[in-house]
Parts: C-alpha cells; structure tokens; sequence
C-alpha cells in the first residue's frame, strides 16, 4: 500500500513538472542495407526464363539458325542421339499448350532440370565439334591449347561466363573462375581414361566447363 | 484521397528513364537488369557482342530499351501474356473439318487392271440415285462392298475385292483435273506450275506425301481423277428436287449397297425447286446437283483417304510456339488440323499487329479489322459459308449473314499463301476483335466460356460461389434468380447474352431478322412455314419442335412465344438488347469497366515480375494503369515504365538462397 502511495506521488509529480517533457529514446539504427524499418515489399526468387526465350536462346547460340535447324544441329550428323526433337522437350520445359489449357509452368521441377541437363549437353557438344573446325566459333571463342595455367584458364571462362549468363566471371558472387578452373583440371587429368571419345581431353576439359555453366540457375532464370 | 496520395510518389516508382551513371562501370546488379531486359524485350538472353555494347561507356539504355519496344520481340512477349491468358488454339478432339468440303478418295482398280485413285465429295448431289450424295461409281461398277448400315464416319473397309471398272463408266461418271493443290497456275487453261517442294517453300504449303503419288507409290501424281459433279465452277446452283419425299431403303436397310441414306427432299427442297442457290452455302451443296468445287477444285480441300478426321492432307506445324514463320516441327495433318493452325494464327498475328504497332489496346476487342493468308481466305471463302446453315434452312435461313464478309477478302493470295498475311480492314458489321474470330468462338464454344474468359482476363475477376453457399432444389430456369446460383450468374447470364446470335461450337451468325429475339407476335405472311413467329411455340404438350429447340430455349417458351437460346436476360427485363447488340456489346462493356484498364495493369506487371501481384504492388499498379489511360490506351507505354520501375529491377531479391550463393561452382 505504501509503495503504491509513493508510487501514485511521483506519477504526480512527473505530470506537474514545468520541466520540458522527457525526448523519446533514439531509434536503434538500421541494420545495413535496411532503408526502412520493416521491408514489406514481395520477396521473389528469380524468375524462370521462358520456354520461348530458352529455343530462341538457343538458336542464337547457334549463330541464328531457324528452330529445326537448331534442332539439326542439335542432332548433329552422328547418330548420336544427344537431342530429340523440340516437340519432344517442350512440355517438360515449360511451354504451356494451348490446346489442352496446359498452363506456361513459372516453377522448376526435376523433369526439367534433366532436360535442361540433357539439352544442355547437346549443345555444348555439338558446338564444341563446330567450333574446333569450323569459324567463326559460336561458343567456344578461343583456342584450347593441350596445358592450361590459371592465367590462361580466366580470359577463356570469361568468354564461356559471358555467353551463358551474362556478365564478367570476376563479379561472380563466389570464386567462380578459380572453381571452374578445378573442374577444368580435374576433367583433363580424367579425360585419358576415357574410352571412345570424340574428345581430346583439352577439349573434354571445356566441354565439362560449359556443361557447368549452361546448368547453372544464373543461366534458366533472370 | 489514399488513392491520389499514393498516385503521385508512385509515379516516380515507374522510374520515367534509365538513372544510371553511364561513365560508370555496369555492376552485378546492372547486368542483370540488362539481361532480364534483353529476355523480355528481344526474347532471349545477351550475345556477347550485345553485352560489349552495353559496357562502353556512353550506352544509353533508354534509347535502347526505346528500340526494343519497337522490335518484333517486344510485340512477340506481350502477345505471350494474352494468348497465356486466352490459350487460343483448339485441341486436336474439335474436328474442324467440314464435309462438304473435304475430298474423300477412293482407291479402284482402272480399265488396264491397275489401282487407281478416284476423289469425291460426301454429299455431292448426283442424278442417279445410286450414288446421289456419295462416291459417284456403284459398288457394282467396282466391286467394293461395305458392310450394311455402317456409319459413314469413320468409313468403312471394302468387305470384297475390287474388279475393273471399264473405260465408259469410269469415263461418264469421272474426269481427269489437274487441281489447285499441285499447280501454283490452277485457274488457267492448261496448268503448269506443278508442285516443286524447293520453289514452294517460300508459300508455306506441302501437299501430304500420300497426295503426290499414285496408288503404286513411285509414279507422281501430275493430275487427278475425280467424279463428274465435283468439277463444276458455277457460283449459282440451282435447288434440285428428286421427287424423293421419304427415305429410300431396301430390305430394311440401304440400298444399291450403299452406307449412306439416299438424300430426298425436304420442305424447303419442295418449295423451292429450281430456285437460284449459292454453291459456296450448306444449303447449296447439299441441294444442288449443278454446284461443285469451282475452278481448280479451290473450293475444296483434298484428304488422302475416305477418313477426312485423320486422314493427311498437309505437311505443316503441329506445334505452333514460336509462330508459323518459326516452326518447330513439320508432320502430316488433316484438313482439319489446317484449318485449326490457322485460325490461332490469325489471332496471333492480329494481336501481334495491335502491339507491335501500339495501337488502342481495346481493339483486341472490338477492332473491325483482321489479317488473313491465303489458306484463311480459301476458308472463309468456301468452307465457313459450307458450314450455314443447317437446321436453320428449316427456318427460312439459307445464306449465311457471317461474321467476315467473304467479299472484304483480298483477291491477290492463293490457298497456297500461307506465309503472306494481308491486312483486311473491316470484317463486316458484326466483327469485333478477336471476340468474332473462329479461334475464339470455338476455343470458348459456350455462350457461357466466351463470356467467362473475357471476365477473367479483361477483369482480372473470376466467379467463386461465396462460403457456405447453399444450392437449394430449384426447377427455376433463371439463373439470375434462382438461389445459390445467381451468386455467379447474376453476373454471368448477362454477359453471356451477349453472345446469343452466334451458334455455340460455331461461327454462324443468327441475324435478327431470321431469328428474332422473342418470338411473340401473330403469324403472318406467306412463308409461314418458315418462319420462327410461326412456327416457335410450343404445342399443347409443352413441347418446341425439333428445328426451333436448335435456336430456342424451351424453358423460357410457351404457346405464346419462344426465347432465343441464352437471350433470357433481356427478355426478362435484367438487361436490354445485349442479344441484339452481340460480341460488340460485351466489347463496349468491358472496356468501359471501371477494371479494365487496372486489369491490364494487372495482367502485364505480374507477367514481367514473374509472379501474381500482391497488396504491396497496388501502387504500382495504379501508376501503370494511369500510364495506361493517360497514353489512349496504349500498351509500349506501360511495359516501358514497367522495366524501368524499381520493382522490375529488384523482382529477383532472394539473392542469397534463390542464386545458390552464386551457385555451386
């Protein structure tokens, strides 16, 4: 009873002051790259590139062919069967269709991912057997010499890094040239064990590089 | 006021031009900007040569972005986001071949002993009764039998082996053409222009292998045989009465062999006889011995089989995703997967036009204009107009009143003239965007669908019965009044109306003068028997005769009257002259609709964002809307302040678990 009497008292004393009224504490600062107290804006993962923009990114990668003619070239002339036919990977890529109300999928899955892969591979393929023979080179623009330092390794991925997403491999979130170089090595130093490839292992080596790149989430979505 | 107030701040979010730095070095976040601007606005990612462009200094990203939206790459992405929202190609179960067009062909064996291929018309009249109405040589004249009584679809497999049909009677029931389908010069005396499949690339049309080669499989096939009738060219047939007034059989069944009923006369036959007839109608074809399938047999449309569904006719896309001009794949189709693939194709290119050249965006609604190619014209022409008009004959409608009027076609396109589009600049009285276009009309076969997919993508609003909702049995017609269901169809039935003249699963159009609203009124004149007022009353059994229910709703009928099917809404007082004022009118709705222009908003800033717009979005929303109106209902100046707004730059703000944290190499 007394401390609610004592209480009650500076509560009163406090309303009567003449004093100036007390200043409210200072805002704890923001965290950094916090412009706001509470970032209410929609947070999205990025988006996944279109089914139509995927062929018409291929077709340009093979230097501007027509759709079946990227499909050709896709095929190649081997017998190899790398690629299908376009009709066949439209669905798991995402192209809606229109007849059935199939819906334009915005979503990856596992299906399309190993399409992506398997597609993705033919390309690398196939423009790897263009480009060793044949100029001007559509993907791989550069020699490739037999042994590689680190040095020489950089300004060739920068060319890779740049065709399939976009940008300088030296602004990469990680250390991207560095690990890619690995791969590149590690394939090099493998590649003699395999049996029947078309493949010198140099070449082997950039062929693992761009596999790399053209899986790569920078390169399916935007 | 919270509208105004967040209006004007939110229009500096649009970011008005590009406020980069450009001395400066581009960062990990400008290229991807300029990546994401280059998917959307050129339709795949940068070329490295394009990335190098962008690097040097002095770039001048809004003068760039200005030259994409000009790009055909620009009109190509938007038109993605309305034919995702419209999905405007029909699937391959909707046979959109027509009969009375297509050729059948028969497979004989000629005078000197060999097969041979004879082509005919399904409904062909013909003066022997024998064959009136179908393949003009008698089972007896070549041996084949068919199973009694089958079904004409599919067509029967011969059950006895064929004989040779002698020179005489192959030579009075059939002649030698060389037809439109293997000559570029088919109208003139003596065609020469054969088809070279390296000089027709460039049109865009292949016969079907199965066309181009006799039965033996290695001679080609340089002219065709085909039945007398079929030759003719007269536009004007005339009404042929048989004298037929009952169905001829024989033994219970068919006779002369035959799998197909003898046609006879009908009402309208009788009354008629003799009288002028279009040759391009149903009704012509179907009545008149003098109409063929004019010069060339352009009016027709060859199948390499008795099966015109299945059977090939064309080597042509399946698969129509980057448009015709950019196939993916090329197969055997028939008639009727051609037809299929150029009626979205239309849509495509109309809707392509109105973005490509940022005209008023309404116009994808009630533009008279359209484009059309050569195989588009040959349908309109001669298969649209084959297709009129049905049981509506028995109401005294003869000649199609169709949506595009055949006589604003150009004349310059040969069916051959698939790759040459051509501007037509008003369809007719009733055109209106796509909403008249067959795409639309039989994608959204229903009064109801075509009513409800405009809502939804022009509204951005759909119908959901609301929670709890009790649908208690009801025997009441009227959905805007029957409990439960008017929650939706209050809305819908409206709207729907406004499609009551145009034939569900069709394109026909039902004029007013032939098909009058409500046929209430006293009966008069001397074609009674043809005339709804008289003849569109139910009996004393409550009952609408057979012809009428094909127009006339008998739920909404009585002995007094009878109301054209989905015409309801106005004759019961909820709206007024939806039916007269047809697709135009639910056009004039919709974009008057105080959402229609926020929808647009809607439907383009979700499809760039890649996601569905939030509450956070409203202001953005708002802002492009106002961009919207405030440019005549333009679309380049919406996406042009979408790409450059905050919002598009940071769309994909999840860096650090999306990206993998750059990935795993």
């Amino acid at each position: 009873m007394i401390r609610a009497s004592l209480f009650g008292l500076m509560l009163f004393a406090v309303a009567c002051s003449k004093s100036a009224p007390a200043e409210p504490p200072a805002p704890e600062p923001l965290a950094p790259g916090h412009g706001v107290l509470q970032d209410t804006t929609p947070k999205e993962g990025p988006r996944l590139i279109s089914s139509e923009a995927y062929i018409r990114t291929y077709m340009t990668l093979f230097g501007g062919l027509s759709p079946l003619g990227t499909q050709a070239a896709l095929q190649g002339k081997d017998g190899v069967q790398l690629f299908d036919t376009w009709s066949d990977y439209l669905g798991t890529i995402g192209m809606p269709d229109y007849r059935y109300d199939t819906a334009r999928l915005s979503q990856t899955n596992t299906l399309m991912m190993a399409t992506f892969e398997r597609v993705g591979v033919a390309l690398c393929d196939r423009a790897l057997e263009h480009d060793r023979t044949v100029k001007p080179r559509l993907v791989y623009d550069f020699d490739m010499p037999g042994t590689l330092t680190a040095a020489d390794f950089a300004p060739r991925f920068d060319v890779l890094h740049r065709t399939f997403v976009n940008y300088p491999a030296s602004l990469a979130p990680t250390d991207r040239t560095n690990r890619f170089f690995q791969l590149y090595q590690d394939t090099v130093k493998q590649h003699p064990a395999v049996k029947g490839s078309r493949f010198s292992p140099a070449e082997a080596g950039w062929a693992a590089v761009c596999y790399g790149l053209i899986r790569h989430p920078e390169f399916h979505l935007y | 006021m919270r509208k105004f107030s967040l209006f004007v701040p939110l229009l500096a979010l649009l970011g008005a031009a590009w406020a980069k730095d450009a001395s400066a070095a581009p960062t990990l976040d400008d290229y991807r900007h300029f990546r994401a601007l280059t998917v959307d606005l050129k339709g795949r990612i940068p070329t490295r040569d394009e990335i190098a462009a962008f690097e040097k200094p002095g770039f001048d990203m809004n003068a760039w972005i200005d030259a994409q939206l000009t790009g055909p790459a620009y009109a190509d992405r938007v038109t993605r986001i309305y034919m995702d929202l419209l999905r405007l190609q029909v699937s391959p179960v909707f046979n959109a071949s027509n009969g009375l067009v297509d050729l059948r062909r028969e497979k004989i064996v000629g005078p000197d002993g060999t097969p041979m291929y004879v082509f005919y018309r399904l409904g062909q009249r013909r003066t022997r009764v024998e064959t009136d109405g179908d393949f003009c040589l008698t089972p007896d004249d070549t041996g084949l039998a068919y199973p009694v009584n089958t079904p004409p679809v599919p067509y029967p497999t011969p059950t006895s082996p064929p004989k040779s049909v002698p020179q005489d009677v192959l030579d009075a029931a059939t002649v030698v053409v060389k037809p439109w389908w293997l000559y570029r010069d088919y109208k003139s005396a003596s065609p020469a222009q054969y088809y070279n499949a390296t000089t027709w690339a460039q049109y865009g049309f292949q016969p079907a292998p199965d066309l181009l080669l006799e039965p033996d499989g290695v001679t080609p096939t340089t002219q065709i045989r085909i039945c007398r009738e079929e030759t003719q060219t007269a536009e004007t047939g005339h009404v042929y009465q048989s004298k037929r007034t009952a169905p001829v059989t024989a033994d219970g069944g068919l006779p002369f062999g035959r799998f197909t009923s003898v046609p006879y006369d009908d009402a309208y036959t009788t009354k008629n006889a003799g009288q002028p007839i279009s040759c391009r109608t149903q009704t012509g074809i179907s009545r008149a011995q003098d109409c063929g399938c004019g010069v060339g047999l352009e009016r027709c449309f060859p199948t390499a089989a008795n099966n015109v569904q299945f059977a090939p006719a064309v080597v042509a896309p399946e698969l129509d995703v980057l448009g015709t001009d950019s196939p993916i794949d090329s197969v055997r189709q028939a008639s009727g997967d051609w037809d299929r693939l150029w009626w979205s194709e239309e849509a495509r290119q109309f809707l392509s036009y109105v973005f490509g050249q940022d005209r008023d965006f309404r116009e994808i609604l009630n533009a008279p204009y359209t484009f059309v190619n050569g195989p588009l014209i040959q349908y309109y022409q001669s298969e649209a107009p084959a297709g009129c008009c049905g049981a509506g004959v028995g109401l005294g409608y003869t000649a199609p009143d169709a949506l595009f009027d055949p006589a604003r076609l150009p004349k310059d396109l040969l069916p051959h003239d698939a790759n040459k589009w051509e501007l037509v600049s008003n369809r007719g009285a009733h055109a209106s965007g796509i909403l008249t276009m067959p795409i639309f009309l039989t994608k959204f076969g229903t009064r109801r669908s075509r009513a409800h997919v405009l809502y939804n993508a022009f509204l951005c609003k759909d119908f959901i019965a609301p929670p709890n909702l009790q649908l208690a049995p009801s025997t009441d017609p009227n959905l805007m009044t029957r409990p439960g269901c008017n929650s939706c169809h209050a809305t819908l039935e409206p709207l729907a109306a406004y499609f009551s003249r145009v034939m569900e699963s069709d394109i026909t159009y039902l004029p007013p003068s032939a098909f009058p609203t409500d046929t209430t009124g006293p009966c008069s004149g001397a074609n009674a028997s043809l005339n709804p007022v008289c003849q569109c009353k139910t009996d004393k059994n409550g009952n609408l005769n057979g012809t009428c229910k094909n127009y006339y709703d008998p739920s909404f009928s009585d002995g007094k009257h009878a109301v054209l099917r989905g015409a309801y809404p106005d004759t019961t007082g909820a709206t007024q002259g939806h039916a007269e004022s047809g697709p135009a009118g639910i056009a004039a709705e919709l974009v008057t609709h105080p959402e229609f222009a926020s929808c647009v908003a809607q439907n383009v800033a979700s499809s760039f964002l890649g996601r569905p717009l939030t509450t956070e979005d409203e202001g953005l929303q708002q802002a492009l809307s106002a961009a919207f109106t405030g440019d005549g209902f333009k679309l380049r100046a919406v996406v042009r302040a979408m790409v450059l707004s905050d919002a598009y730059r940071h769309s994909n703000n999840l860096t650090s678990s999306a990206w993998r944290d750059g990935g795993s190499l």
